[in-house]
């Protein structure tokens, strides 16, 4: 099992939900975050600001998925998610030990 | 797109940066300029791809008549604006670091013409699309890019209030587009630099105080940043802005050597870390010190003290000069009246918050103490020495005749007698050669590293702080000259073969008889550089109520004056070695070793510890209200009783390193109880207590057990083992806890052992020194303690090395009465007592071997 989290510009949520549903994946987790990546926060690429950092607000998704489902999740996350230009975010993937579904107490695959 | 010739496009087209970061371009002012100039190129070659005539497109209106004075490349663009690609940071000022990064500004001026019917295009859609042209690019290369976008107007108006931004700019350098705009922001910002040095330079110091508060200063640091700390890389940008103020000029040949090595040394770390990272540590110094071509990594260490000291003297130089410029500037640049002088010493007068020379120390036959008298002076009086004074002295001054005229030891005496302000003006005697006229042995420590990281402080350095500090005690002792001269003096042996103490006697015998000190003086200076860390270690390290322990020191002392002069440098070293040399628990041991040592000294016997005060008398009390093992528990000690058996001392031991408590000592005793009801207690020293059980006195205790029944008198001897302690961390350990897990640890039922193991691979090993550790070495004192011989163990700390030491010593048939651990930094000395007789060699072999084998850590 592996846990698929993505850090997203708030504006592309809506596509990238279309494009994961379109998969087969019913279910996500998606929270409000800030952060920033090699732009160092800066919203324009023309203007910039020497000195000055700023946090940017981003979408942090996660989805547990099989394993052999994740490659394919990662892509149509990537591909959604891309307006190319800066500050479009990260996809990483991380292994998961356990799944337990609360209500059911089904474990593994099965409470994915 | 072409690349740049240097640089390399990897597989997915994605423009490299690594080769410029290799060493192919290697180290030194040629390669930063080579690696800038391919950065030049390249970017060159982005802004004439991003400015693209067909982006603008045509326009239906009138066209403005081209600007003949501008490149045709920016009219090509059709901008009729101008607009550069302009460098700051290290590529401005062509110092490019292997993993740097980018600083750039995208400038532009006038009216863009472009797409759209007859309507001109707004200059920032304009700008921003052939921004977003060259920068794209260059956030794909994988180098980190620090950009702005700005019209001429808005960067003035940034730098007339942003004192960073302002300071920036001075390194501006075009890099591609309209250099006549290049040129005249250049101008305009040094003017306006120059214009408002009244507001920038107060914010520059500003900036600089608290970035060194932070980092530190990197002459002294184990593993300072190498660009951020004080007398780093970014204090010569401070140079730099008041040079260009016109305020004062500190950028001097030496300082801009020192600056260059510091740059080379920076760009090696790059090379080695294989990234950007600015901090020297450890683990780096050999391969740095190699691609230098230094002979190892002290080399390396001591060339970087030596250059950060000449940066941040020449930055404290450059900051009390706009000082006095801006407070000439508050005057409206008048003078202040008559210029004032004040004799403050004979040949040397105060004038304007400097000590100078009076004129008529200004001869062609120069007295040789002169020196010492102007540093003397300042530091009584709190001021520094004026940069031509220091200069005169140093050009002019003869070497002090051998032995020492009266009036030089006498200034010498005051110089070092001056607390905290000699630090400043040693440090600035230094810098300008004056030092090792006086001493000519100081080369040698000048900037020598210390090897251990409790310490702060070069060893030079470090013996003038101590100096400094001794000062606090000087009415404690009979002669404080002696307490400065030997605080001066006490590591004057480092960095020669073999014991630093022993080493310096001879060194110091021979500045003595230089200095013209007498005979019996040099006597005690000798006595005081050889036994500086005799106190420190006995009280730490040995049983203080050994009354073997006390004769030992008293032999090694002598006399009451002595033991104060140890007494007063012992505090002073280790407050000027670093907040891990000293603590209240240490002031306190060495403080009773010292009381018991000076009745030994008066009467011929070492005060003993009274009856009643060593814990296991205080304990032996309270073994009668409860049952086996009993656990008394205090923030700063623990004590546990239990049936005495093989590995009891172990078991203990280990159970408080399992709850992070770090054992400083450790006292064992076997009691022998004949009756449940009324106990006579033997315990292994001579000492004996009657015990009446009837009595209500007993102490606090924990009883691990919820039995109470009475001491079952033919369960055989009770051990007591009383261990002071102390957390690592703040809040303690869990006391229920802690006794629920002593109870089962002395009982077998918790594996002291396994959970060990466990904590050990469990701990999280932060990147460290990088020291390698010295093999763990055993060194038995046979007589040095009453009916005990001493086996001292030096090894590398280690999680749960106390208990298996204390273990393979029981194991090995080795009956422990005491322990001493001494913690420094990253190693340990460990001090054993072991009871009964250990002349036959043998046996020492057999148990050295076992505790070699119990102190070497697994990994090796």
């Amino acid at each position: 099992m592996k846990l698929v989290t993505a850090v997203i510009k708030p504006h592309q949520l809506d596509a990238v939900k279309e494009a994961l549903h379109a998969l087969g994946v019913t279910g996500m987790t998606v929270g409000e975050v800030q952060g920033y990546g090699r732009q160092k926060g800066h919203t324009e690429v023309y203007r910039g600001a020497e000195y000055t950092v700023e946090f940017l607000p981003k979408i942090r998704l996660e989805v547990l998925v099989d394993e052999i489902d994740a490659a394919k999740v990662v892509d149509a996350i990537v591909a959604a998610a891309r307006t190319g230009k800066i500050g479009d975010g990260k996809v990483w993937v991380t292994p998961v030990d356990e799944v337990v579904r609360v209500r059911t107490g089904e474990r593994g695959i099965d409470a994915i | 797109m072409r690349v740049a010739e240097g640089l390399a496009k990897t597989e997915g087209g994605r423009l490299s940066a690594g080769p410029l970061a290799t060493a192919s371009f290697g180290v030194g002012d040629v390669a930063r300029a080579q690696r800038s100039a391919a950065l030049d190129g390249w970017l060159g070659e982005l802004f004439a791809t991003a400015v693209e005539p067909g982006d603008a497109g045509a326009s239906e209106g009138p066209a403005a008549a081209p600007d003949q004075s501008r490149p045709s490349t920016v009219v090509g663009c059709g901008f009729g604006c101008g607009l550069a690609l302009i460098a700051v940071g290290g590529l401005g000022r062509r110092e490019c670091a292997p993993s740097g990064d980018v600083d750039l500004l995208l400038v532009y001026e006038g009216e863009a013409r472009g797409a759209g019917r007859g309507e001109p295009r707004p200059v920032a859609e304009s700008v921003a699309a052939v921004a977003e042209r060259i920068w794209y690019p260059i956030w794909d290369s994988g180098l980190t890019l620090d950009h702005s976008v700005r019209s001429y107007p808005e960067v003035l108006a940034v730098t007339a209030e942003d004192t960073k931004a302002a300071l920036g700019l001075l390194d501006a350098r075009h890099i591609a587009g309209d250099a006549q705009l290049t040129a005249k922001l250049r101008q305009a910002t040094l003017l306006q630099w120059r214009q408002r040095a009244r507001a920038h330079l107060p914010v520059l110091r500003d900036l600089a105080t608290r970035r060194w508060r932070a980092q530190g200063e990197l002459a002294f640091l184990l593993d300072g940043d190498i660009k951020e700390a004080r007398g780093g890389l970014r204090d010569v940008r401070v140079l730099r802005g008041v040079a260009f103020a016109q305020v004062a000029d500190s950028w001097r040949p030496p300082v801009r050597a020192a600056y260059t090595r510091l740059l080379d040394v920076r760009d090696c770390l790059h090379i080695v870390a294989g990234r950007r990272r600015d901090r020297l540590f450890a683990q780096d110094l050999d391969e740095v010190a190699a691609l230098l071509g230094l002979p190892g990594p002290d080399a390396l260490r001591r060339r970087v003290a030596d250059d950060a000291r000449a940066i941040a003297y020449a930055v404290d130089d450059s900051l009390r000069a706009a000082d006095r410029w801006l407070a000439a500037q508050r005057r409206g640049g008048r003078q202040r009246g008559r210029v004032v002088r004040t004799t403050v010493a004979p040949d040397v007068v105060a004038q304007d918050g400097e000590v100078v020379l009076a004129r008529a120390a200004v001869t062609p036959d120069v007295d040789p103490t002169l020196s010492l008298r102007v540093a003397a002076a300042a530091a009584l009086n709190g001021l520094r020495i004026s940069p031509g004074t220091l200069e005169w002295l140093a050009l002019r001054c003869p070497p002090l005749p051998r032995p020492w005229p009266p009036a030089a030891r006498t200034a010498f005496a005051q110089l070092l007698g001056t607390g905290p302000a000699l630090v400043s003006t040693w440090e600035a005697c230094d810098r300008y050669g004056l030092v090792t006229t006086w001493l000519p042995e100081w080369a040698r420590i000048r900037s020598a590293p210390q090897h251990n990281p409790v310490h702060r402080f070069t060893v030079d350095r470090h013996l003038i702080e101590t100096v400094a500090v001794a000062a606090r005690y000087a009415r404690e002792v009979a002669r404080p000259d002696l307490l400065f001269l030997g605080a001066l003096l006490h590591d004057i042996g480092k960095g020669l073969p073999g014991d630093h103490a022993a080493a310096g006697v001879e060194v110091a015998a021979s500045l003595t008889a230089a200095m013209g000190i007498s005979t019996s003086d040099a006597e005690v200076i000798g006595r005081l550089v050889r036994q500086h860390l005799l106190l420190p270690e006995v009280a730490t390290r040995r049983d203080l109520d050994d009354p073997q322990t006390i004769r030992h020191v008293a032999e090694a002392v002598r006399d009451e004056e002595t033991l104060d002069l140890l007494h007063a440098l012992c505090r002073a070293d280790a407050v000027a070695t670093g907040p891990g040399a000293w603590s209240a628990w240490k002031e306190r041991l060495v403080a009773d070793l010292v009381a018991r040592t000076r009745s030994a000294l008066r009467t011929g016997t070492p005060t003993a510890a009274a009856t009643g005060d060593r814990p296991v008398d205080r304990f032996a009390p309270v073994l009668a209200a409860g049952a086996l093992p009993a656990v008394e528990i205090y923030p700063d000690r623990v004590t546990v009783a239990a049936r005495d058996r093989l590995g009891l001392l172990a078991s203990v031991a280990g159970c408080l390193t399992l709850h992070r408590l770090d054992v400083v000592s450790a006292d064992t005793a076997t009691l022998d109880v004949v009756s449940a009801d009324t106990a006579t207690l033997d315990v292994a020293s001579d000492d004996t207590a009657t015990l009446d059980v009837a009595s209500d006195d007993t102490a606090t205790l924990d009883v691990a057990s919820d039995d109470n029944a009475t001491i079952d008198g033919d369960g055989g001897p009770v051990a007591v083992v009383a261990c002071r302690v102390q957390p690592r961390d703040a809040a303690g350990p869990d006391r229920r806890r802690l006794a629920h897990d002593l109870h089962r640890a002395v009982t077998g039922e918790l594996s002291v052992d396994e959970a060990l193991a466990a904590r050990a691979r469990s701990t999280v090993r932060l990147g460290g020194t990088g020291r390698e550790a010295a093999p763990p070495r055993v060194v038995w004192a046979v007589d040095q303690a009453t009916d005990a011989t001493i086996l001292e163990l030096r090894a590398a700390d280690d999680v749960g090395l106390l208990y298996r030491v204390a273990h393979a010593l029981e194991e090995a048939g080795a009956n422990v009465r005491a322990a001493r651990i001494s913690t420094l930094g990253p190693d340990v000395v460990d001090a054993f007592y072991l009871v009964g007789d250990w002349s036959d060699r043998s046996a020492r072999d057999r148990v050295e071997k076992a505790v070699l084998a119990a102190a070497t850590p697994a990994t090796a």
